[in-house]
Formats: C-alpha cells, sequence, structure tokens
C-alpha cells in the first residue's frame, strides 16, 4: 500500500510541476514543448493506472505483487534497457543534425526512455512471458 | 507446455479469483496460465497441484516433441 501512495504521490508533483511551469509561464507553445507536455502526461497516466491496478489487488485481497507482475516488470524492464541503448545511440547522432539545445535532448531522451519502457510493458502484457 | 487448470477448476466450480487466492497470486496469474500465456514457477506449480490433489504432471502437461532432451 506504501507504494500505491508513493505512486500517486510522485505522479501529483509531476502534474503540480507541470501545471506550475505552464502558470510562470515557461512554456512557449511550441510543438517540441507541447510534445515533451504530452509525453509527460501520457507517462503520469501510466503511473496512475497502475496505481489503480494496485488499489483494485488491495479490494480483491489480492497481493499487490506477485511472481507474474515481477516477471512482466523484469522482462519489460530489460527489453527497455536494450531498445534504450539505440535511441541514445540515435540521440547522439541527431546531436549535431538539430538546433534543439543539449538539456532538451536530454530531456527527450529520458522521455523517450520512459515510452519505450511503457511500450515494453504493454507489449509484454499483451504477448505473456512465456518461456519455452 | 499446456495446463489443465481451466478444466479442473470448473470441475471443482471455482472461479479464477478463488483459485488466486487459494494459492497466492492475482487472478492475473490464473488468467495467463489458463490462456498459456505464462509458465509458472515451480513452487506456483506445485501449490496448484497440490490443491487440485493431483501430481504436477497430470495439471501441467509437457509437450513430448517441444521438451529439451536430455544431453547424451
Amino acid at each position: 500500500m506504501k507504494r500505491t501512495i508513493v505512486m500517486f504521490v510522485i505522479s501529483a508533483l509531476v502534474v503540480a510541476s507541470l501545471v506550475l511551469w505552464a502558470i510562470k509561464g515557461h512554456i512557449a507553445g511550441n510543438i517540441q514543448e507541447m510534445i515533451m507536455v504530452g509525453t509527460s502526461l501520457v507517462i503520469v497516466g501510466f503511473a496512475v493506472y497502475l496505481g489503480i491496478l494496485r488499489l483494485r489487488s488491495h479490494r480483491l485481497q489480492e497481493p499487490a505483487e506477485d511472481e507474474l507482475s515481477k516477471k512482466v516488470m523484469m522482462r519489460a524492464s530489460s527489453l527497455a534497457y536494450y531498445i534504450s541503448i539505440y535511441l541514445w545511440l540515435f540521440v547522439m547522432y541527431i546531436s549535431d543534425k538539430t538546433t534543439l539545445e543539449v538539456h532538451s535532448l536530454v530531456g527527450a531522451g529520458i522521455l523517450g526512455m520512459a515510452v519505450v519502457f511503457l511500450l515494453c510493458w504493454i507489449g509484454v502484457k499483451v504477448v505473456g512471458t512465456k518461456n519455452v | 507446455m499446456s495446463n489443465r487448470i481451466k478444466e479442473l477448476r470448473a470441475k471443482e466450480d471455482l472461479s479464477q479469483l478463488e483459485l488466486a487466492r487459494l494459492v497466492g497470486v492475482r487472478r492475473e496469474t490464473i488468467v495467463f496460465l489458463e490462456k498459456g500465456k505464462y509458465n509458472p514457477s515451480l513452487r506456483l506449480a506445485h501449490d496448484i497441484a497440490k490443491h487440485f490433489r493431483l501430481p504436477i504432471e497430470e495439471v501441467f502437461l509437457f509437450d513430448d516433441e517441444a521438451a529439451p532432451k536430455p544431453s547424451e
């Protein structure tokens, strides 16, 4: 239950930071920032979804984590790590071909890693983790 | 590897959630097992077989052709 609360608190903090960022006028409204904000919201949505799943398990008196959920997380993490290496290679490749600043590229890379993990998690959930 | 969990569960008129609670996993794990999308740990296979009062090999069925052959 503690981990579920931590997930909701972190999600709320991220949303609050985005709102404050927007209120303070740091969002110029260009397409690049919109993609970053949108991606952040998708990742927060994913965290909230996981939190809701954990709450539902708690309500059904199931364990919040079991061997399948741990294995899905492990398989998704390892796959995401592997793909992220190529993502960073791509970021390095485009770094001198774009006008983006270094901190924007690093931010995009980190958000990209989170999106890759999200996609891997969905993929592993759909395909399963059958080890033949 | 296939299994007879769905069939055995139906015989005992047991829901996925009830079986999940009995063996200490989430309902989703039973769903994945029944769909053949997950191979359980030895511990979980043992617990499920024990619940149905059957040996593991009667609950979890190995395809002989797919099973790895012992090294010579």
